[in-house]
């Protein structure tokens, strides 16, 4: 299961909504974590351990800059989560495409004595 | 407990849903679903066979497929049904298998809920059939919650700037 480990904590990371919303603040670009802790109206250790914790899973990164640390939103990090919307989205949407054209063929017979081709 | 008590924005666990409208009969589409040859015709992507499908339809029966992806890779999974209402419902519960039926985790999300419970209705209005599958976990762990939460989120809910970002930067390649 360990090679699995980070897919599965990225799942997990973003299932908590204030996570969510740290990283839908850190789409504008790279924040220091009392920006983002004002912004959210979070307590600073609050953010801090959420910034942690999307750090763990590669969603952000931080760098120093002079006595501040700004965290950057890494969208590759939410790759995995994208994809697998994605593959569960697609294996139902087109598996309906292929159900309507099924039902379409099936009542054929009744609709298309004027064909036009 | 009362729902009521928690006021905080931590979610419960929501349902995850698809709807489509398709150009048919109740009657036409309900077979579609339940009968093997027909459901056959058309379960799974876009180029993807069904290259095993057993199916015991009633109550307590299982319907055991395999799919094989147009590059021959097969993905197995079955529907335990719990519920038929012919034609309007049918509530079962959908999980990844091996060959043999037993239960499997999804390939990719190691904590993905073992098993999820589908509700899929059928309703007909002039001719044409709505048809509704609401997906949640079945007796979920805490980790298997948060998982389809986070999936969740990430499908339904306000993402759109997080997965722009994705988005551009997959283009970039």
């Amino acid at each position: 299961m360990a090679r699995l480990a980070t897919t599965a904590d990225v799942f997990n990371a973003v299932a908590e909504p204030q996570r969510r919303r740290i990283l839908n603040l850190l789409v504008r670009g790279e924040r220091p974590v009392n920006f983002i802790a004002v912004s959210l109206r979070y307590k600073q250790p609050q953010a801090s351990k959420h910034l942690r914790v999307l750090r763990e899973v590669g969603l952000v990164s931080v760098r120093g800059a002079g006595q501040q640390r700004l965290y950057k939103l890494n969208g590759k990090g939410l790759k995995p989560i994208h994809d697998w919307a994605k593959t569960f989205e697609s294996f139902w949407n087109e598996s309906f495409d292929r159900l309507d054209d099924y039902l379409n063929e099936l009542q054929k017979p009744e609709k298309s004595h004027e064909r036009k081709e | 407990m009362s729902a009521k008590n928690n006021p905080t924005e931590e979610p419960s666990t929501e349902e995850f849903v698809i709807t489509r409208v398709f150009d048919a009969p109740r009657e036409l589409v309900w077979k579609a679903w339940t009968e093997r040859d027909r459901l056959m015709q058309w379960f799974g992507p876009k180029g993807f066979t069904m290259s095993t499908a057993k199916m015991d339809f009633r109550p307590g029966g299982i319907f055991h497929y395999c799919l094989r992806s147009p590059d021959g890779k097969e993905m197995w999974g079955k529907f335990v049904y719990r519920e038929i209402v012919a034609p309007e419902r049918i509530v079962l519960v959908n999980s990844f298998s091996d060959e043999n039926g037993g239960l499997t985790r999804h390939p990719m999300s190691p904590t993905w809920p073992l098993e999820m419970l589908s509700t899929t209705t059928f309703v007909e209005q002039g001719g044409k059939t709505t048809l509704t599958i609401k997906w949640k976990p079945l007796n979920p762990t805490e980790e298997e919650r948060k998982t389809f939460d986070g999936a969740h989120g990430g499908m339904q809910q306000g993402w759109t700037g997080t997965f722009e970002q994705l988005a551009e930067y997959l283009a970039k390649g």
